[in-house]
């Protein structure tokens, strides 16, 4: 009970709203500015410079000359097409697929934690373990996929021999590691909606289809705002899955953006560009965000 | 192990003439090169130079994965690694870097030309010789002698052997010959194989110099085996290690691959125990026969707090004595001439007596510090035109436009 | 329409069980299968066509999963840097998030854009900067070296879960507690915090399974073999040119039956705690 008598230190237990607000966001500001803020602005500043480590070259200012060498560069069009791809098939994919889910799930089932179990394995399975096991589950000869083709009586697919097959099995790999997280999300967004507005809906004599249009899906929009805005970001930083299922082949037709910055930055050891590139990757996903944040707000 | 002590002993005290100081020492070796029996080696210049102690780092068990790692840990300029373990193709790139210090007093005419070569940059060592390799021709022996078919020298040759033993076997599961065409670093040598043995380099004094008929010429060779039965047709997703495991359970004639495959072929859990030959890689029509060099190279970190102790420890891993005993303990070729005629190797991989010629004739991948962003190309490309995305004549028109870019 | 057989269906039981097991076979085939493969042999792994249940099941690829490379060291590891990130992680972005839910700020909506645009920051392309940054701090090699980072990677989402369990709970039991004589700061912890406590959870839960998944980083800043995590260990099997197929899915199991196991006791609150929280960010 002394302090608040010494003036000087009366902020500490009992400070004023600018005050806590300072120092209840003073950590987040510090870890923040430590791992984005200061990595980030290097990263900018680092773009600027023709910074190769294998040139044995100090790095050189050539301003904007890495940005004007990307739009020549046929690898970088490529990637980027790449990504776009996988976002504009994995994000609706894993939406349609995650909503499914989450109907499915949100059934009154006796025993409710196999259901769960089944929706959060895929979540909790890191990436990394994912792409193995799928690399394993597509492969031509050993890979159960093509065993179920065959005991249907299909033709096996030699899936990493073309780019088309190539990048259905990735993105099928994706939908299904990220439809999980997205029925989660819209699980929980099912069980706020009040039970008795079906209730009232079956007295006026709507059908399920009417109620799901009518009811689950507008009630539904939040959940789902969120949930893609999250899938879509992380659908344009698409790197561990392709990574290790098919490493970019055949022929790079499914390299990612990241992986084209991973390789640059790591293998290529050309720092300059490989920071060009990320900066338009971080413009690129700050472009999504303000373009959600917009929607949502619009929407009210 | 007695031979490793007594004459090592007396060259680590020649070697170690400036006094070493008491330093523990940190180095880098790939969990795949056996860091169990290189313990031993160090224990024993453990042993010769009291006060220095070496720990060893195990990881990034592929090359690329290795790469990656120490690419991040040099160019934070990390003091951590005194010695790296490094693939023949990397020196040049961490010299050029400055990652690596130069060696000096090392007679590089002790080892197989082709070793002092990869590590010579500028006229500057940069890294010296842990162990050599190189690509072989692995056949089934037993195959061969039952339809009378001689080992191949062409590749025309090869595919005519194949055509006969698998219509006579008649058996689905044996394909002609396996080969590497994901895009992973041996599909590099798979490219450069034929092309080299047309008289054709790729990179001279750092220029670029593609023969584009000879380019086409081996890219056509490739698809055309995927195309006529004498590969599998999924050859584009098909990595080293699948391979030897192709060979080792009976399902493939002829093999293309790199040493470590031999043991495996040979073991007990093998199904054509007893039945492999290893021979030279064929050579195109009219042209001469060529292997691609492998083997990994000991740099010393620029970044090392102990360079004098660090560079003695990387004199003594790369000497005469410690090949012969990695090539008696681990069956890791030697990098020099004569560890392959010692009798004690030869009794304990008696293989190492046709594997010589083999790793000598070897020609190393172009030594260039931006290797990396060659590899990167020429083995998409090759696995793109496998996978029949493009044609051999676009993907040697890429290869010529990327790497003009790389190498300008 | 109204009463479409098929709608009509979804009530029934039979339906039920089949939508049940579309359920559990799209989410459990894979690490079954993964389970099936590290219980045969390299040989019979390789037969064609492939055998489903293992003919003769072995549990020596578990015993090579442990002998290869230190598996229990890696499980330690990847446990320890999850639960230490996500403390951390929680201990901020309380703060954060009642700052945000209860003080009127000025700039409310710059800073919540500020936290989510911290979430759309591509990690690979962070990998060189805070490799340096984490050597300059002499924190490579270290737990502390990805729990950082860890802690970043799940603010965000953390942050906006707690802030909308914040704005839940009614202002007058604090101000309650604060008459009776706590500070401000007291009354979050004593009072708020344990009545968002589902909201604490679940946040924790999220961040656990970021940091429990991450590879890049992990392979990158701890490269020491006593510090490394689960993902990058398990990628130590796969040798040069080798792919150890039944000794890599036995290491996956190992790495996937903790976080089943866990899933099984809390599925109940991460749901719950997802239902009141997230969804309204």
């Amino acid at each position: 009970m002394t302090a608040p008598h010494n003036p000087r230190f009366a902020w500490l237990t009992d400070p004023g709203d600018r005050g806590l607000a300072i120092m209840l966001l003073a950590p987040l500001a510090l870890l923040v500015t430590l791992i984005v803020v200061y990595p980030v602005l290097r990263l900018f500043y680092t773009s600027l410079f023709d910074h190769s480590l294998t040139s044995g070259l100090p790095p050189r200012f050539v301003g904007l000359q890495n940005f004007g060498l990307m739009l020549d560069d046929p690898t970088f069009w490529t990637t980027l097409k790449n990504t776009l791809l996988i976002t504009l098939v994995t994000v609706p994919g894993a939406l349609i697929m995650g909503l499914a889910m989450a109907l499915m799930a949100n059934m009154p089932f006796k025993y409710h934690w196999p259901v769960r179990l089944s929706l959060l394995i895929p979540w909790a399975l890191p990436l990394a373990f994912a792409g193995l096991i799928f690399a394993w589950f597509f492969h031509s000869e050993y890979g159960v996929v093509n065993d179920i083709l065959r005991r249907f009586g299909f033709q096996p697919v030699i899936w990493f021999n073309s780019p088309g097959w190539s990048m259905t099995a990735i993105c099928l790999t994706v939908i299904w590691k990220t439809s999980s997280f997205m029925a989660l999300i819209l699980l929980a967004g099912l069980q706020t909606i009040p039970r008795s507005l079906y209730e009232a809906a079956d007295v006026d004599g709507a059908g399920k289809l009417r109620q799901f249009w009518e009811i689950t899906l507008p009630l539904l929009r939040p959940a789902i705002a969120v949930a893609l805005i999250f899938r879509t970001i992380t659908a344009l930083q698409t790197f561990d899955i392709p990574y290790t299922m098919t490493a970019g082949g055949p022929g790079g037709s499914t390299a990612t953006l990241a992986m084209y910055i991973h390789q640059n930055t790591v293998s290529f050891l050309d720092l300059g560009y490989g920071s060009a590139l990320a900066v338009v990757m971080f413009l690129l996903s700050m472009l999504v965000t303000v373009l959600y944040l917009r929607m949502i707000r619009a929407r009210g | 192990m007695k031979h490793l002590s007594l004459a090592a002993l007396a060259a680590m005290g020649a070697l170690a003439s400036p006094a070493l100081a008491d330093a523990d020492l940190r180095i880098f070796i790939s969990s795949q090169h056996q860091p169990d029996v290189w313990r031993q080696v160090l224990d024993r210049f453990e042993q010769a130079t009291p006060g220095v102690s070496v720990e060893i780092e195990t990881g990034g068990n592929t090359s690329e994965a290795q790469a990656q790692y120490l690419n991040t840990l040099m160019s934070a300029q990390d003091p951590s690694l005194d010695v790296m373990i490094l693939d023949v193709v990397r020196p040049a790139q961490f010299a050029a870097a400055g990652w690596t210090l130069p060696i000096e007093d090392v007679d590089m005419a002790q080892y197989l030309p082709a070793y002092a070569e990869a590590n010579t940059v500028n006229g500057k060592v940069v890294a010296l010789p842990a162990f050599a390799d190189a690509m072989f021709l692995y056949y089934r022996t037993d195959l061969l002698e039952k339809h009378g078919v001689a080992v191949p020298t062409t590749w025309d040759e090869l595919r005519e052997a194949a055509k006969t033993i698998l219509a006579a076997e008649g058996d689905d599961s044996l394909q002609g010959l396996s080969f590497q065409g994901k895009p992973i670093e041996g599909t590099v040598c798979t490219f450069l194989l034929p092309y080299w043995s047309l008289g054709e380099n790729l990179v001279e004094d750092g220029a670029l110099t593609l023969d584009e008929p000879a380019a086409i010429a081996s890219m056509q060779l490739w698809k055309s085996f995927a195309e006529d039965g004498t590969s599998k047709p999924n050859i584009s997703e098909v990595a080293t290690d699948d391979t030897r495991k192709e060979f080792q359970a009976g399902d493939a004639v002829f093999a293309v691959n790199w040493s470590y495959a031999w043991a495996q072929a040979q073991s007990d859990e093998s199904a054509v125990k007893g039945n492999v030959g290893v021979a030279r890689l064929p050579a195109m029509e009219g042209g001469q026969q060529a292997s691609c060099l492998g083997g990994w190279e000991w740099g010393v970190s620029a970044y090392s707090e102990h360079p004098a102790e660090a560079t003695a420890l990387v004199k003594y891993l790369s000497s005469p004595d410690v090949a012969e005993f990695m090539a008696v303990n681990g069956a890791l070729l030697p990098a020099f001439p004569q560890v392959y005629e010692d009798a004690e190797v030869l009794a304990a991989a008696p293989w190492f007596a046709d594997a010589k010629q083999v790793v000598e004739t070897a020609r190393a991948r172009p030594v260039t510090p931006r290797y990396a962003e060659v590899s990167e190309v020429i083995r998409t490309t090759l696995n793109a035109v496998l996978a029949g995305v493009s044609t051999p004549e676009e993907g040697v028109a890429a290869i010529q436009s990327r790497l003009a870019r790389v190498l300008r | 329409m109204a009463d479409s057989p098929i709608f009509g269906l979804l009530s029934g039981r039979p339906l039920r069980l089949i939508v049940a097991a579309i359920l559990l076979i799209n989410g459990l085939f894979p690490a079954l299968w993964i389970l099936l493969t590290s219980l045969k042999t390299d040989a019979e792994l390789t037969r064609t066509p492939i055998t489903w249940l293992p003919h003769a099941p072995t549990l020596s690829n578990y015993a090579t999963a442990f002998s290869d490379q230190p598996l229990h060291l890696f499980l330690f590891n990847s446990f320890m840097v999850a639960l230490l990130s996500t403390v951390l992680t929680l201990f901020v972005s309380v703060l954060a998030a009642y700052a945000i839910a209860r003080l009127n700020l000025r700039y409310r909506g710059v800073i919540l854009s500020a936290i989510v645009a911290v979430s759309t920051f591509p990690l690979v392309t962070l990998l060189v900067p805070l490799f340096e940054t984490m050597r300059a701090l002499s924190l490579l090699n270290t737990w502390a070296a990805l729990i950082l980072p860890y802690a970043v990677l799940s603010l965000p989402v953390c942050t906006l879960i707690l802030v909308s369990f914040f704005e839940t709970i009614p202002r007058d039991l604090e101000n309650a507690a604060m008459i009776d004589g706590c500070t401000r700061i007291g009354a979050l912890f004593r009072i708020v915090v344990p009545l968002a406590a589902p909201g604490v959870f679940t946040a924790g839960i999220l961040a656990f399974v970021n940091a429990w998944d991450e590879f890049l980083l992990a392979l990158s800043f701890n490269s020491s073999p006593q510090l490394r995590t689960l993902p990058v260990g398990i990628q130590m099997y796969q040798g040069e040119f080798t792919f150890p197929w039944p000794v890599i899915s036995a290491a996956l199991i190992v790495g996937i039956v903790p976080v089943a196991i866990l899933i099984v006791i809390f599925q109940e609150r991460v749901v719950a705690g997802l239902t009141t929280g997230g969804v309204k960010g």
